[in-house]
């Protein structure tokens, strides 16, 4: 009797169930603990150190902190300004970024002589490494050997100047750079797109009579409509996050002028070793970052909804 | 003088069992698999040196990586290997700017080298991490304290938070004024020798409309080794900070030397400056478009080579009002040694090499260093090369007294950097006084100041 009360040993069959059963995470386990160990540590690291004083130049000052590295960023200029600058920056350069690779994408999506090679041109700087994309301008803006110089040469402008030194210009010097790299992205994204637009909707248009800018808010505009949403949050995304250019061209100057969050990170993180605070900050643009993004998604969905 | 004023994955691939299954030998095997190349993997990221067969294999890392400059560090480590046949030397440049990163990431991956090239500025960050060898004994074992220059070994030591040796004091730059001698003798002006020289050959020289300019002042990054050089010996004030630990950056003469400073900026300068570092200013003296240019001895092979001997001249920064001659810029330029390493002895006679006369020899005239070695510093190439003359020549003076840095405070790279940068481009703008400025300053290295002083040791 009480023999039968004992759990029966599993069968084969049964340990066979279990084992298909699992095999589906087995087959994923590899991305798992890839995405573990790359993603899920190093973002979960972030958070707890920035609950943290850690100065690796100060060990003995280091221990918990609880939020006192968020409310020293409630009184840091530095941290309101290099916010207040990378917003600017992501909206300058995105919403430039792509108005010209719309124009662009419009442009050689055009039948016309010599189109392959206009379109391998225009592509082309976003195959440029970033590395020697900023090299580039910074010969082009030294005042020594650069542009400025030889203007001057030619009657045009003075000597020992820069674009990159003049508080006035600075921004849109760097700005200038950064849409050199970023209008092939938005061109060749939105290229992509227009040549899936059945061509039967244009001529149907032409012979309602529709003029060229009716064509393209009826027809083009509603058929890359999500390429553009996508394109743009991925762009303010990873402008949000420009380090290099900003770093190798002007490090954050003159004066702070050009200092975005990231930069900021990177100044207190790397430079200055403080990398309790500098987690705080990274914490800080984390969440910025997620905010906009999801306020930017669901109001594009709603628009999209509308339409 | 004391411190404190002085300065597999498992999926199966072969199966015994009915398909579909994993046994427990294949998942243990790949997992160990998986294990094993990721450990390989990680391990390969860091040097391996170690010895084999006798022979050893060290780790170099180089933190200065201009061309000239690395060229010379190669010949020197293959002087090294000629003369110690049993120790190789594998040399890595790291980016100037970032070195210090790749080295901190190394030092908490353990993944350190046997050797580094160290700026003395950088020493405070590394033994706070307790990543550098002290290097006293070996120093003292080797005979090293009569060989080599005292106060270069005291330089060094003063750059260490405990005031121990690990930077080898062999080789140190000096802060010198370069001036073009053609364009002196052009105009008739003869070799300054006051500031007021000086401040005249700025404005003589100055000429806009053709590119030239009087000086170059470094306002981008790194401007407070210029500043420094230009500021304290103007105002005569030898050491950083007061008996009491006050830092003197807010002296009234060190403000007055810096309005003077600024003054010069916009009129004797390049509206340029505003963001120029070392790499813009030196390339602007090099091509032709600055008269005069504050900068270290090291920079003379380089300049030399762009315009010739002739053409470039140096001299130290001139007298103060009070008659004092304020030497600045010491800082010395040697090697360290990682605690990690495993080959230690090797490595010392790496560092030993450099020291020692043959070595010092070689890299002090290559790289245009003053030689630390005392027996280097007598020989007969010295005073063909005129900056590092100048430079010891005024050692000599009964009035000179080195202005030490105060290298030793963990803060002093952040402050001078990341802090005072800004605030100093602003003073250029004319958006920040000066006296606000410099008491700004001032104030961040008092408090660093008291900070270390209150510090365990």
């Amino acid at each position: 009797m009480s023999a039968t009360l004992l759990p029966a040993a599993p069968t084969g069959a049964a340990r066979r169930r279990v084992l298909r059963a699992s095999y589906p995470y087995l087959l994923i386990a590899p991305a798992a603990l890839i995405t573990l160990v790359f993603l899920i540590y190093p973002v979960g690291s972030v958070f707890w150190y920035s609950l943290q004083h850690s100065n690796i130049l100060r060990p003995l000052d280091d221990g918990f902190a609880g939020l006192d590295n968020f409310r020293r960023m409630f009184t840091d200029e530095k941290f309101w300004d290099s916010l207040r600058f990378s917003i600017k920056w992501v909206v300058v350069e995105v919403s430039l970024q792509f108005v010209f690779g719309l124009c662009l994408a419009l442009l050689i999506n055009r039948t016309f002589v010599g189109r392959g090679l206009v379109r391998s041109l225009v592509f082309s700087p976003w195959a440029v490494s970033g590395i020697l994309t900023t090299t580039t301008w910074i010969l082009l803006y030294n005042p020594s050997t650069g542009v400025g110089k030889y203007l001057a040469d030619a009657g045009i402008g003075s000597y020992g100047t820069s674009l990159l030194a003049n508080p006035d210009t600075t921004f849109w010097a760097v700005v200038l750079a950064e849409m050199w790299k970023g209008i092939p992205f938005f061109a060749i994204l939105i290229l992509a797109d227009l040549q899936s637009v059945p061509l039967d909707l244009y001529e149907a248009a032409e012979v309602d009579g529709a003029g060229t800018f009716q064509k393209f808010l009826s027809i083009t505009w509603p058929h890359i409509r999500r390429a553009v949403v996508i394109a743009t949050l991925l762009r303010a995304v990873w402008e949000f996050n420009n380090v290099d250019l900003l770093y190798t061209l002007t490090a954050g100057g003159p004066a702070g002028a050009t200092t975005t969050l990231p930069l900021y990170v990177a100044q207190t993180a790397i430079h200055d070793r403080d990398f309790g605070y500098g987690s705080a900050l990274t914490v800080a643009a984390f969440i910025v970052l997620t905010l906009a993004s999801l306020i930017y998604l669901r109001f594009n969905h709603e628009k999209g909804d509308e339409q | 003088m004391t411190r404190s004023t002085r300065h597999t994955s498992s999926i199966p691939t072969t199966t015994t069992s009915s398909p579909g299954t994993i046994t427990r030998r294949s998942f243990a095997l790949g997992a160990a698999a998986l294990a094993a190349g990721l450990t390989t993997g990680l391990s390969g990221c860091g040097g391996d040196s170690g010895s084999a067969g006798g022979k050893v294999t060290l780790h170099l890392w180089d933190t200065d990586t201009r061309p000239e400059r690395t060229a010379n560090l190669k010949q020197l480590i293959a002087m090294f290997e000629k003369a110690n046949p049993g120790i190789t030397i594998k040399y890595l440049g790291l980016p100037s700017d970032q070195y210090m990163q790749k080295i901190s990431t190394a030092i908490a991956t353990r993944a350190t080298p046997d050797l580094l090239t160290p700026k003395a500025s950088d020493i405070a960050a590394l033994v706070a991490q307790n990543a550098l060898e002290p290097l006293d004994e070996r120093f003292q074992a080797g005979g090293f304290a009569d060989q080599i220059s005292t106060a270069m070994t005291d330089s060094s030591k003063a750059a260490a938070p405990d005031g121990a040796l690990y930077l080898t004091p062999a080789t140190s730059l000096a802060d010198v004024i370069y001036y073009r001698a053609d364009w002196f003798a052009a105009e008739g002006l003869k070799e300054p020798t006051t500031w007021d020289d000086f401040h005249a050959a700025a404005t003589t020289l100055n000429n806009p409309a053709k590119g030239r300019f009087g000086y170059t002042l470094r306002g981008g990054n790194g401007f407070f080794s210029q500043f420094v050089e230009m500021v304290y010996p103007r105002a005569g004030v030898e050491t950083f900070f007061t008996e009491a630990g006050v830092s003197t950056l807010n002296d009234p003469a060190i403000v007055a030397a810096t309005q003077e400073y600024v003054a010069m900026f916009g009129k004797q300068t390049a509206a340029s400056d505003l963001t120029a570092d070392f790499k813009t200013m030196v390339a602007q003296f090099g091509a032709g478009g600055a008269a005069m240019l504050s900068h270290s001895i090291g920079s003379y092979p380089t300049l030399t080579q762009q315009l010739g001997s002739d053409a470039v001249k140096a001299v130290v920064p001139f007298p103060a009002a009070n008659g004092q001659n304020i030497l600045t810029g010491r800082m010395t330029t040697g090697f360290a040694m990682f605690r990690a390493s495993k080959n230690k002895e090797a490595a010392w006679k790496f560092l030993a090499y450099t020291m020692g006369q043959e070595g010092n020899s070689f890299w002090a005239q290559k790289s245009g260093y003053l030689p630390g070695n005392k027996a280097v510093a007598a020989e007969a190439w010295v005073p063909k090369n005129q900056p590092m003359q100048a430079a010891l020549a005024a050692e000599k003076l009964p009035t000179a007294a080195v202005l030490e840095q105060p290298f030793y405070l963990p803060e002093f790279s952040a402050i001078t950097t990341t802090a005072l940068l800004p605030e100093w481009q602003r003073v250029l703008q004319g958006k920040l006084q000066v006296p606000e400025f410099l008491s700004a300053a001032a104030a961040k290295l008092t408090e660093a100041q008291a900070t270390y002083a209150k510090a365990p040791k």
